[in-house]
């Protein structure tokens, strides 16, 4: 846990002091008609970099304390953690090619008889109905389109 | 008599049949959204927020507080059967709920749950009717510094009085500040942050923030836990509600105690788990049958429970007064609001009379109409937590992308959501509080112009924020809170001195 913690807190010291220096660009002093625009961004950045600070040197400090060698994730929860996780960003970017209804059926059908273990029958049923009830619900009733991806686009459905 | 007159028109809105189906389409949901794990209030508004297009926004508007208002009672359902809280405010009546189950007593549990819940609706919902049109009014007068001192109150009560850490809270709040004002200035036009690239151009929307860190994150977290879904059966007899009756005119006192501590901490924004957290302790401390408490004591659901929703339901009442949410929750029907073309704040009191009285009307109408669906139906509800996961997982999450995607119908907002999903996991682990977070993104556009239309005022002098004297009084409660944690750890050393 606690090199987790230091490790998250770095990252984030990074991306402040990423937009501490585009703030600077933008320019963080006062201009003729008020505060430019970078000013806001320049004064939470600072927050960040300099809580980011306090949180790493904390976590130093609390080197050897009990409870400081936990691991950030449970052994053995990894696995089930990756299982949802990628085939969720599986999902995304198969949407990116074939549309968000295709990529669900495969999504939900794939999930369901990795994970569920059900039966075929049950698995082609509801990976069928549920991303066909949402097509009929926003596409056609509601008029809000979802994503078609290439292969959408290019059979036009 | 105006707040009668108001109340009896808004009455009329929300009692139109088509209102009235939606309201309690919205109640359903909102107990099944609270029931189920990944899913809350706030997330489960977001993704319904497509949903709201299709409708005029007084039903709209009736559809999502009604969603709150069942998550909120069906939260406590996995509490008390499961020792699961679904909400972070759901954890205190976990200390008595559940032991009171396990002693065989599931139904009387849950039936007091409910009606401590229906307790701290009333006393919410008497404050959203009488005070909030008074609160609005006074609003009125409020320029640019004291628009901006409420901020600042706003904010530092997250980091003062909820989370663990302060300044894990600060940063995570300077974050949400930061995702705000990528994209273009809205004062100078200028791009900011992009860094050249052209989908951060688009800045980022907060409904896809709330649904990946409240929505996937939270998935994410319950399947790392592992899910153990061996409660206890939910039934409910005539004799449990006698029961809880008998109870409830014994502790009276709890039970208005409770409700005050609740409205009165989720009048501030983060108050609802600190609220209920302060009941139980309070309802404790004061208990003649202390030993008692930690295995099944009535009074330890009362006191959290009423607590809860009580801070719920208020806050409700800075969300449409001011622009402010009082809870993640509020923070994402206020966002609704602005993609319905509403302004929030407190000329939606002068302009939009119907819609505003509607809401107040429905609060009335859902929390009555609440209590009574999920007394009635509360063993089905449960049932749907014995839905195996490996089914709802992928539907919840495909769910969560429509929604993601049909808020600005952009494909990178998927992307999105996916990250902020893996961001809320890693900072829920290491204890940044992504309520601030959220509310700093939605309202970032508006701190920021406030904060500096009040610089251009006085000319570049931060004075500006002390010298009016509504702003001055804002800001020094807001000092006081922000460095509360602080004045308590010298005290805390001060006292331990004397000791030694």
């Amino acid at each position: 846990m606690r090199k987790a913690d230091i490790i998250c807190a770095l990252i984030l010291l990074g991306i402040g002091i990423l937009i501490m220096a585009d703030s600077i660009r933008l320019g963080c002093g006062w201009a003729m008609n008020g505060p430019r625009p970078g000013f806001h961004p320049f004064i939470m950045s600072l927050i960040v970099i300099i809580g980011c600070l306090i949180v790493i040197a904390q976590a130093i400090a609390r080197k050897g304390v009990a409870g400081s060698k936990k691991l950030f994730i449970p052994k053995g929860a990894i696995k089930p953690v990756l299982r949802v996780v990628i085939p969720a960003i599986g999902m995304v970017i198969l949407t990116e090619y074939i549309g968000l209804y295709v990529a669900a059926m495969i999504y939900i059908g794939v999930y369901m008889k990795w994970i569920g273990r059900y039966r075929w029958r049950l698995v082609i049923l509801l990976s069928l109905i549920v991303p066909l009830s949402t097509y009929i619900l926003f596409d056609k009733l509601f008029l809000v389109p979802m994503p078609r991806g290439i292969l959408g686009t290019m059979v036009g459905f | 008599m105006d707040i009668i007159n108001n109340l009896l028109m808004g009455f009329h809105v929300a009692l139109l049949p088509y209102n009235l189906l939606i309201a309690m389409v919205g109640l359903v949901l909102g107990i099944i959204i609270g029931v189920l794990p990944g899913l809350g209030g706030a997330n489960g508004c977001a993704i319904l927020i497509p949903f709201t297009f299709v409708m005029p926004p007084n039903a709209a508007i009736i559809l999502l507080a009604c969603v709150y208002w069942g998550a909120l009672y069906g939260g406590a359902i996995t509490s008390i059967l499961f020792n699961i809280p679904g909400e972070p405010w759901a954890v205190a009546v976990t200390f008595d709920g559940y032991p009171m189950a396990k002693n065989g007593m599931p139904g009387k549990a849950l039936t007091a749950s409910f009606l401590a819940h229906f307790i701290g609706a009333v006393f919410g919902t008497i404050l959203l009717t009488f005070f909030a049109p008074i609160l609005a009014e006074f609003a009125l007068k409020f320029g640019p510094p004291e628009t901006f001192s409420v901020m600042v109150l706003t904010f530092s009560a997250f980091v003062g009085l909820g989370g663990k850490s302060p300044i894990k809270t600060l940063i995570a709040t300077a974050f949400g500040f930061i995702m705000a004002a990528v994209g273009i200035d809205i004062v100078s036009g200028q791009l900011r942050l992009t860094f050249g690239t052209v989908p951060l151009m688009g800045g980022f929307n907060f409904i896809v923030a709330v649904i990946g860190l409240f929505g996937l994150g939270e998935i994410f977290l319950t399947v790392e836990e592992g899910l153990r879904m061996d409660g206890f059966a939910a039934k409910l007899r005539w004799k449990d509600i006698k029961e809880v009756l008998q109870a409830m005119r014994k502790y009276t006192k709890t039970l208005v105690m409770g409700s005050i501590i609740g409205v009165w901490m989720g009048f501030k924004p983060g108050g609802a788990t600190p609220a209920s957290f302060m009941a139980y302790g309070f309802e404790k401390a004061s208990s003649k049958e202390k030993e008692e408490f930690g295995k099944g004591h009535i009074a330890g659901i009362f006191a959290p429970e009423a607590a809860a929703h009580g801070a719920g339901t208020s806050a409700m009442i800075p969300m449409i007064t001011l622009g402010i949410p009082g809870s993640p929750t509020a923070a994402v029907i206020l966002g609704g609001l602005m993609i319905w073309g509403l302004t929030p704040g407190p000329m939606l009191f002068k302009e939009k009379p119907d819609f505003v009285w509607g809401l107040i009307a429905s609060t009335w109408v859902g929390n009555f109409a609440g209590v009574l669906i999920i007394l009635a139906f509360a063993p089905f509800f449960a049932a749907v937590l014995r839905a195996p996961f490996a089914i709802l997982m992928p539907i919840i999450v495909f769910v969560c992308a429509i929604g993601a995607y049909a808020v600005n119908n952009r494909m990178i907002d998927i992307w999105y959501m996916i990250l902020f999903g893996i961001v809320g996991y890693a900072f829920k682990k290491l204890d940044y509080t992504m309520a601030p977070m959220l509310l700093a993104l939605v309202l970032g556009d508006m701190a920021e112009t406030a904060m500096r239309q009040s610089l251009i005022m006085s000319q570049g002098s931060p004075l500006i924020f002390f010298r009016p004297p509504i702003a001055l009084a804002l800001m020094i409660v807001a000092l006081i809170i922000f460095f509360w944690p602080a004045i308590s750890w010298v005290k805390g050393k001060l006292s331990a001195k004397k000791k030694t």
